[in-house]
């Protein structure tokens, strides 16, 4: 664990907390006016937490500690995740065990807890939501792996930092098919896990169609908060890795406050970039019906799959 | 053409033709579909330009605007013209396999078609050579379409794909067949697609759909 | 001092001496005695096997014990490694088979035999010579066929230990065919001999037999396709002998697949041995995603924790051939470490299902029940136990900061960075793999989600869960040792991992230690490096932040008890939940073409109208496919077979003695037309 990736993790957790609420904003701002609304200001999110935290605490009946913890464990795994991802320096906080798939594997106990916490409360709409969110991540995983092992192919490990540093070293290597198609794959993995369209709509209230909502349904107060927090920070991480596994420029390599500066700068604006491009994204499409996201996963599958097979079908560069 | 600009461009055809196939078994809108075929083919034939390009061969080069007018003009605009008649049905609905398990499918052809390609690439060691399984996966998923999908034309693009395989196949593994062979292999594919959209437009007339398990009852 | 002797001698002491003790006692305290005992052969043979795998040699022959053979025991690293798991196994097992002596302490017969099951556990790593291994193989089975059959639901322990009768021998026919030849071939039966004669085995017979020992063992392992007896006797055995069964017996499938494949056939060495460890990798994740799909539609706990030790057994013959395929290509450290994580992965697996059977056991006791429609809310009635099946199900299903976590990690590091260890083979092969793997974990997920989250948590379904007492402390204190082992493998399995490296390198020739590092595992050979501990302290620190920022900014006010949402249409029942049969359906969906489920919905009308709707009901069974597909056909041809016999059997005991008449005379006349 060096120097550098410690005050780079305090720096990015400290960031993706305070800029993920904006983040969401932002790209709710974006929807209202492509829509023509006005929309409600990019800082609404954090007007909403302060709300929300003002707001006492409630035990709806018969839940258990699973269902209280579970806000705390959301924050608490993506604020790892926050800090071990080389988003604004290139060493992690975590040091050399910063593993791409451990890093995923967090993620995902996250989704598995609040899908635990769905079930806790022992109504049907949280039962539904853990059982869609579940059903959901167990066929992302494969698709995921697929992925990060078309990545690590070119650069032999899943470490993050070698990742980042190889494709630091080599940018021919970013714009390869096989490296395309795995960042189409992961962006599709993207929005699955984070709850967009077309997979979920993260402002819709219908019962029918909603899955994470359905879960933090029995929410309120300070918890709910930290849940939408955490939601929010789930999805300005999951876009910063694509940004830092497919466009690192600018990530800081040195202790000196001008690189950390601009790493902060490059990866705030990286993450808007990409938010932007979501955002715009699902102004275009429809929810699809849950049994077809299968067909999209398998489809991301496949490209993970096209990717591997792209590093040993296609000529290597001489 | 720079070495490295050669091989860039035959990764980027060959990538785009893998692509499209594999979209072309993810959609179910048919439109769609012919849209795909038709990058498919302008694929096909830049993949054959560049290899023009690699070998100064002006008649490779004639070939290739030859394919381009054929793959990804003459037939789309055919298929097109089927699908305007086939009037309501625009979507392949009930394919044999569902879409989930035939990309699933996709995926271990793709394998496949490369561990039995092996022998052919070793038999040319040439850049051009190693993409050759990426034409023997075309084959197979054109194949797949062929056996899978209900609605007559996208059996028909099924049959379209396998062809631009087989033709990228030829083109990757000698570098250039003989003028004469590829000008006979399009013509059998022109007649062959002919005949298959007359025999289309009279199964509509007969049984209403395209649906070709609707054939099934000429046997009763 | 030899550990391993004393060990090994200590447990026999203990095994036959409890046996004996707990035929003799009153019949309150016989489940006491059995315990202590078990635990006893347990502790002491995870102390002679943990000896064995630091090297320390033993070994010993009685010629004059079995008839023909004798029995030849000898402990080497590999053999050391299972003795102490099942040693371990036994120790938490016997401390949960302990039971108050105002409780129920069931049928004697279990507490009579789990002793002499825990002790033919120990032996069977150890046995040196066919015979003896033979021999003592099926003394397990044998004991353990008892077990099944003592269990509490008769007519089900019956039903279960017939097709465990069928299929254990059907697994032992195999083994020892396969064994025979290969003794045939080295002309001799001792496991050196074997080995001596390892490089001169024609590739035919050694394909031939590495595929009857795949089958043989592999049947024992809840492998495809000879399971079907796995789900039928977990769940018909008394708990505390499933706990031994899932976390002990299975593994020895294992032993024989490594020791047959590496050891006696060489695999590691040949080049034509790549084929067969291609179709163990493929059979391994086959089963895998099977295995997991299978319990992820299950309503049944116990079923579900069966299928589970398929899909873990399945990965850890994956990992086996993974590790068998680099070897015979030459790549030496990529073979060690993917043996190293399938060891690793048996050793998790062994413990967080020792964990998980123990805490479904008292449940089934307490409830009364294990269908998880009937189970829920029994957080506040069983917090103890609800809290070990939820450390359990963490670390069975591949999350950080989990036990499975690490293993798989390491299977899957290994299995990407073999991608171009043997030609087209392997690049071919190992996306599937890591497709599979890949599935299987975020399956894993899926199921464990279930099993917690339905059978434990919300409000309990039935009057049965609702009225359901905590488990007895003795079986509390087993949870809490199992579960700390869980802890422990979970956070630091560097503490393991030397000893596993020393395992594998003796089987593979990879030389050193494949996985560095205390804190961070670093591997060798392959780029790859993970801190589990760094995680688990990184998680505890952030959680402990967050907290702390919450209680810093938020109005502090005591929680409030409130309603849950119910759309303002009065409380809701437990009826209105959502049960594992629903929470399983989008998944049954998504699948519906591989497992192939049974759904009916029957709609009941009141007499008034057929507009109205009195009554709604949904079944749905998942039936176990390839029992059907495979096993039906077989069995009809049997039983059409024995109808034929019957005819021939007509009861005249003139025909059954003309019968060997006939068969003498016709053997009589062959002799004399060959001679």
């Amino acid at each position: 664990m060096s120097a550098l990736g410690i005050v780079g993790g305090v720096l990015q957790a400290a960031l993706v907390v305070a800029g993920s609420p904006l983040l969401v904003g932002w790209m709710r701002q974006i929807r209202a006016r492509l829509e023509g609304r006005v929309g409600a200001g990019v800082v609404q999110p954090w007007r909403d937490l302060r709300k929300l935290f003002r707001k006492e605490a409630i035990a709806p009946a018969g839940t258990s500690e699973v269902f209280r913890f579970t806000p705390l464990v959301l924050v608490g795994s993506t604020l790892v995740v926050a800090a071990a991802i080389p988003f604004v320096t290139d060493a992690s906080a975590l040091g050399p065990g910063a593993d791409l798939f451990a890093v995923v594997a967090l993620l995902a106990m996250g989704t598995a807890t609040l899908a635990l916490a769905g079930l806790d409360t022992g109504t049907a709409f949280g039962g539904m939501g853990a059982s869609r969110a579940t059903t959901i991540i167990a066929l992302v995983e494969p698709s995921l792996l697929m992925a990060i092992f078309a990545l690590s192919v070119p650069v032999g490990s899943t470490n993050l930092a070698s990742i980042v540093h190889s494709a630091l070293r080599n940018p021919a290597q970013v714009l390869s098919p096989a490296s395309l198609l795995a960042a189409v794959a992961l962006l599709m993995v993207t929005v699955a896990e984070t709850g967009r369209l077309p997979v979920d709509n993260p402002s819709t209230h219908l019962e029918l169609t909603m899955i994470h909502e359905a879960m933090v349904l029995e929410y309120s107060g300070p918890d709910l908060a930290l849940v939408e927090l955490s939601a929010s920070m789930r999805l300005s991480v999951f876009l910063g890795l694509l940004a830092s596994l497919f466009a690192p420029w600018g990530i800081a390599t040195s202790l000196d406050p001008v690189p950390l500066g601009v790493g902060v700068v490059v990866f705030a604006a990286k993450v808007l970039v990409l938010g932007t491009a979501v955002a715009v994204g699902e102004v275009f499409v429809a929810k699809l019906r849950l049994f077809r996201v299968p067909e999209l996963l398998a489809g991301s599958f496949l490209l993970g799959l096209l990717a591997v097979a792209a590093s040993f079908f296609l000529s290597r560069q001489p | 053409m720079s070495e490295a600009l050669y091989v860039q461009l035959l990764d980027l055809a060959g990538g785009a033709l893998l692509l499209t196939a594999v979209v072309i078994l993810w959609r179910r809108k048919l439109t769609a579909i012919v849209r795909v075929f038709a990058v498919q083919g302008f694929a096909l034939s830049l993949l054959v330009a560049v290899l023009a390009a690699h070998e100064n061969d002006p008649t490779l080069g004639g070939i290739a605007v030859g394919l381009l007018v054929l793959r990804a003009g003459v037939l789309p605009w055919l298929l097109r013209r089927a699908l305007a008649a086939a009037g309501e049905e625009q979507h392949e609905t009930r394919p044999l396999v569902n879409v989930a398990a035939s990309l699933l499918a996709a995926a271990v052809l793709v394998l496949i078609a490369y561990a039995v390609s092996q022998p052919l690439v070793e038999l040319f060691p040439s850049a051009a050579s190693t993409a050759i399984p990426v034409g023997m996966a075309v084959v197979l998923i054109g194949f797949f379409a062929l056996v899978t999908r209900r609605h007559a034309l996208s059996q028909l693009v099924g049959f379209l794909l396998m062809d631009n395989g087989i033709t990228a196949v030829g083109f990757l593994a000698t570098t250039g067949v003989a003028f004469v062979v590829e000008l006979g292999i399009s013509l059998d594919v022109l007649m062959a697609v002919l005949v298959l959209y007359v025999l289309a437009s009279r199964m509509r007339e007969a049984f209403g759909t395209t649906d070709l398990d609707d054939l099934r009852e000429l046997h009763d | 001092m030899n550990l391993v002797a004393v060990g090994l001698a200590v447990a026999t002491a203990a095994g036959v001496v409890t046996a004996v003790l707990a035929v003799v006692v009153p019949s309150r305290f016989h489940a006491a005695v059995s315990g202590i005992g078990t635990a006893l052969v347990g502790a002491a043979g995870a102390a002679a096997g943990a000896a064995a795998v630091l090297g320390q040699p033993f070994a010993l022959s009685l010629p004059w014990v079995l008839p023909l053979f004798g029995v030849s025991l000898e402990a080497d690293p590999l053999g050391g490694l299972f003795v102490a798991v099942a040693g371990g196994a036994a120790a938490t097992a016997g401390v949960y088979g302990i039971r108050p002596a105002r409780r129920d302490s069931g049928v004697r017969a279990t507490s009579v035999v789990m002793p002499l099951f825990a002790f033919s556990l120990l032996l069977v790593p150890v046995a040196s010579g066919v015979g003896s291994f033979l021999a003592l193989w099926e003394l397990m089975a044998l004991t353990s066929l008892v077990l099944v059959l003592t269990g509490r639901r008769r007519a089900e322990a019956v039903e279960a230990g017939r097709w465990y009768a069928v299929m254990t021998h059907l697994g032992l026919v195999a083994i020892m065919i396969g064994l025979m030849i290969l003794v045939a071939h080295a002309g001799g039966d001792s496991f050196a001999a074997l080995r001596a004669a390892a490089g001169s085995v024609p590739p035919a017979i050694a394909g031939t037999v590495f595929v009857l020992a795949v089958l043989g063992f592999g049947s024992k392992s809840g492998i495809l396709p000879l399971h079907a007896w796995m789900s039928r006797a977990y769940s018909a055995a008394p708990g505390h002998a499933a706990v031994l069964m899932s976390a002990a017996m299975a593994n020895l499938g294992v032993y024989g697949i490594v020791r047959v494949g590496f050891d006696f056939l060489d695999g590691a060495r040949s080049d034509t041995a790549r084929w067969w460890w291609i179709g163990a990798l493929l059979l391994g994740a086959a089963s895998a995603v099977y295995g997991i799909l299978q319990a992820a539609m299950s309503s049944d706990l116990l079923r579900l924790l069966s299928f589970s030790s398929t899909e873990n057994m399945g990965l850890i013959l994956a990992g086996v051939g993974a590790a068998g395929l680099f070897a015979s290509s030459g790549s030496g450290a990529l073979a060690g470490l993917a043996l190293v994580a399938a060891l690793l992965h048996t050793l998790n697996h062994s413990a967080f299902k020792a964990l998980l059977f123990q805490a479904a056991g008292s449940t089934v006791e307490a409830t009364g029940s294990r269908d998880l429609d009937e189970l829920g809310g029994l957080r506040p009635r069983m917090p103890g136990t609800t809290a070990a099946f939820g450390w359990g199900a963490l670390a069975a299903s591949a999350l950080p900061p989990g036990t499975a976590f690490v293993s798989e990690w390491l299977l899957i590091q290994a299995l990407i960075h073999g991608l171009g260890a043997s030609g087209v083979a392997s690049s071919v092969v190992l996306p599937v793999a890591v497709g599979a793997v890949a599935l299987t974990a975020g399956l894993s997920v899926a199921t464990f989600v279930k099993a917690f989250g339905v059978g434990f948590l919300a409000r309990p379904r039935s009057d049965a869960a609702s009225q359901a007492t905590e488990a007895p402390a003795t079986a509390l204190v087993a949870m809490g040792l199992t579960g700390a082992a869980c802890a422990i493998l979970a956070v630091l399995p560097s503490l393991v991992l030397p000893g596993l490296g020393r395992v594998a390198g003796s089987l593979t020739g990879a030389a050193g230690t494949t996985v560095d590092g205390a804190v961070t595992l670093e591997l060798s050979g392959v780029a790859g490096s993970l801190s589990p501990l760094v995680v688990g302290v990184g998680l505890l620190v952030a959680v402990v932040l967050a907290a702390g920022a919450v209680r810093a900014l938020a109005v502090r006010r005591a929680r409030r008890a409130a309603r849950l949402w119910d759309c303002g249409a009065g409380p809701l029942t437990p009826r209105m939940e959502y049960t594992a049969t629903s929470f399983a359906e989008p998944l049954q969906r998504v699948f519906d073409n591989v497992v192939a489920p049974e759904t009916g919905v029957d709609v009941t009308h009141p007499e008034e109208s057929n507009y109205l709707v009195e009554l709604v009901e949904y079944r749905r069974t998942v039936p176990d496919r390839i029992e059907r597909r495979l096993y039906r056909p077989v069995l009809a041809l049997v039983s059409a077979w024995g109808s034929v016999g019957r005819r021939l059997a007509s009861g005249s005991i003139h025909q059954y003695l003309a019968y060997g008449f006939f068969v003498l005379i016709g053997l009589l006349v062959a002799l004399a037309v060959t001679r």
